[in-house]
């Protein structure tokens, strides 16, 4: 039997459902319009009005915001309230350029927690679940998003954070533990270090687990889901549009159902701006029509995906995304030909590999080089030479098929490649140091 | 059968690693009888033999390393001209495929041990032994 968390909405009709979003859409322009000045400023450049927008009809008029409009308008440029009204920032890592940081009015950590609480229960969490979070507490909005919307639910809070991962295993059996939120590359860890203290999944009481804040293949949730003996969730969100549970999975896993009451999804060709009809790929733009402090309207994620309105095996009629295939920076392009992490992490799993790689891109006279150093398989480990070599050509061979290019692939020690408790870092790109 | 058994460790083709593996095993008070590294631009493998084949593989499986054994046959031959034809002769003759060999040393200096990888043990040491040809046992490597 699914559960919702909020039946009226998740189940919501689509009119009923559209009626919401054109209220909503209507008075969050107004909002924005008359006090924020760094969008107003962007509208009227486009000549557009807030009566112009009487509806998600007229939501392609607006303008959209980037990434270059958050840094531009960093610090308090793109907010919306006193800042006495506000009552938490959170900030994404800022690894590349400056960073994010976005603000939360108390009604706009109570929508936050609620998308999160709405997302542990359809991974079938309730009052009698023991939740540990293994997100990284602070500025990074995973650990405090789910321990929100686990406190919401009335579950069972364990607030871990990342990191000392033997230690969170001990506090999982010692305390029976039922749902893991982390990300899958620290969900992965644990699953290996699971097996290296000697343990199965018959020694812990985990049933589900919900991870996200980075892309994850199809093939890696099939290898936490056996190594933890887990059903895993995937859950998406932005720093820039509250955190983890914009859009969450259910039951049926096959897409994320978007919480639609508070964030519009479009679908642009990232190239022209237009927007794309259901169905096809392009980058995913989201406008959140509830939030009071920092409310982003078209902001593009980079994300690639497609939506779907297709209907759903759990009842939930809130349109789905489909897990993003990478964001648009994460994409490489080599040789002229796209490269995303995520198709060499689907090989690595199919070919018997560990998850953990490292990507190397290069420029050597003009042309670029691709090596991808994985992890050798101990039970596949030879003392013939010939043989661990026709492995690495093997490999190589698959990840030709898979990407169009091939890679040199450099077998190494089981476990050399650094774990990462957060967001893995599997790529380092050395052409820029040459331009 | 006198097979012999091999421990072949992975390392990364990097400085240190394979010392780091001799110093593992040093600690352990294991002593080593043969040993070769064979390696390439990414990887080395590591074979060796040691007097205590279990205790060297679960020291090496718990600091992480890919190990694997493997059976291998020891041979010892006069340390003359010739001698080492005489053995290939007779395994080719009998069309044994040679993976690998290498020496090392034994207890006379008038003779020469080799550690010899092929694909078929038990025809290998059929034909070794027609040519009279002397095979090592691991108890006669581990008293050398
Ligand atoms: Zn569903």
């Amino acid at each position: 039997m699914e559960k919702y968390w909020n039946k009226e909405i998740e189940c919501m009709s689509r009119e009923d459902m559209k009626k919401l979003q054109d209220e909503r859409l209507v008075a969050q322009v107004k909002h924005v319009y008359e006090n924020v000045k760094y969008y107003r400023d962007l509208m009227d450049e486009k000549g557009v009005k807030p009566e112009d927008i009487r509806g998600t009809d007229d939501l392609h008029k607006l303008p959209f915001l980037s990434k270059a409009d958050l840094r531009e308008a960093y610090p308090y440029g793109l907010l919306a309230k006193p800042l006495s009204d506000c009552v938490r920032i959170h900030s994404t890592s800022g690894t590349t350029g400056k960073r994010v940081v976005a603000f939360y009015t108390q009604n706009d950590v109570d929508m936050w927690e609620d998308c999160c609480a709405r997302a542990i229960t359809a991974a079938g969490g309730t009052e009698d679940d023991i939740v540990q979070v293994a997100y990284g507490y602070g500025l990074f909005t995973g650990g405090m998003g789910l321990h929100g919307g686990s406190h919401k639910v009335g579950c069972l809070t364990l607030p871990m954070s990342s990191g000392n991962t033997e230690r969170q295993i001990q506090f999982m059996r010692d305390l029976g533990a039922t749902i893991l939120c982390c990300t899958p590359s620290y969900a992965a860890y644990i699953g290996e270090t699971l097996g290296e203290m000697g343990l199965t999944p018959d020694d812990i009481k985990l049933k589900a687990g919900i991870f996200g804040a980075e892309p994850w293949t199809e093939e890696m949730r099939r290898s936490i889901e056996k190594s933890l003996g887990i059903k895993a969730y995937d859950i998406f969100g932005l720093t820039e549009s509250s955190g983890p549970g914009v859009a969450f999975e259910c039951s049926e896993q096959s897409g994320m159902h978007i919480n639609e009451d508070n964030f519009i999804p479009e679908i642009i060709d990232p190239e022209t701006g237009e927007v794309l009809p259901e169905g096809e790929v392009g980058e995913l733009v989201f406008t959140s029509i509830t939030k009071e402090a920092f409310p982003l309207l078209r902001y593009r994620t980079r994300d690639l995906c497609k939506l779907s309105r297709k209907k759903c095996s759990c009842g939930r009629t809130l349109i789905k995304m489909a897990k993003p295939m990478g964001r648009s920076d994460d994409m490489m392009i080599i040789r002229g030909v796209n490269v995303f992490p995520s198709q060499i992490e689907t090989v690595l799993i199919e070919q018997g590999y560990s998850p953990n790689y490292l990507i190397e891109v290069d420029r050597v006279n003009n042309s670029d080089t691709l090596d991808i150093s994985v992890e050798m398989n101990p039970d596949q480990f030879s003392d013939k030479v010939k043989d661990m070599q026709k492995q690495e050509r093997e490999l190589a061979g698959a990840m030709k098929t898979m990407l169009g290019i091939s890679p040199k692939v450099h077998l190494v020690s089981p476990k050399s490649i650094t774990r990462s408790e957060g967001k893995a870092v599997r790529v380092i790109d050395r052409r820029k140091l040459h331009d | 059968m006198s097979n012999v058994r091999q421990i072949s460790v992975f390392v990364d083709n990097k400085p240190h690693q394979a010392a780091g593996v001799m110093r593992i095993i040093k600690e352990s008070g294991v002593n080593l009888r043969a040993l070769s590294l064979a390696d390439t631009a990414d990887f080395g493998i590591i074979r060796l033999i040691a007097n205590d084949t279990e205790k060297t593989v679960d020291i090496l499986k718990a600091a992480s390393y890919a190990v694997n054994v493997t059976e291998v046959l020891a041979i010892s031959i006069p340390d003359t001209p010739g001698q080492l034809s005489r053995v290939l002769d007779a395994l080719g003759q009998d069309n044994v495929n040679v993976e690998y060999m290498y020496s090392f040393l034994g207890t006379s200096d008038r003779a020469v041990s080799f550690v010899i990888r092929v694909d078929d043990n038990a025809q290998a040491s059929e034909a070794l032994n027609r040519c009279g040809i002397i095979q090592l046992t691991e108890n006669d490597i581990a008293e050398m």
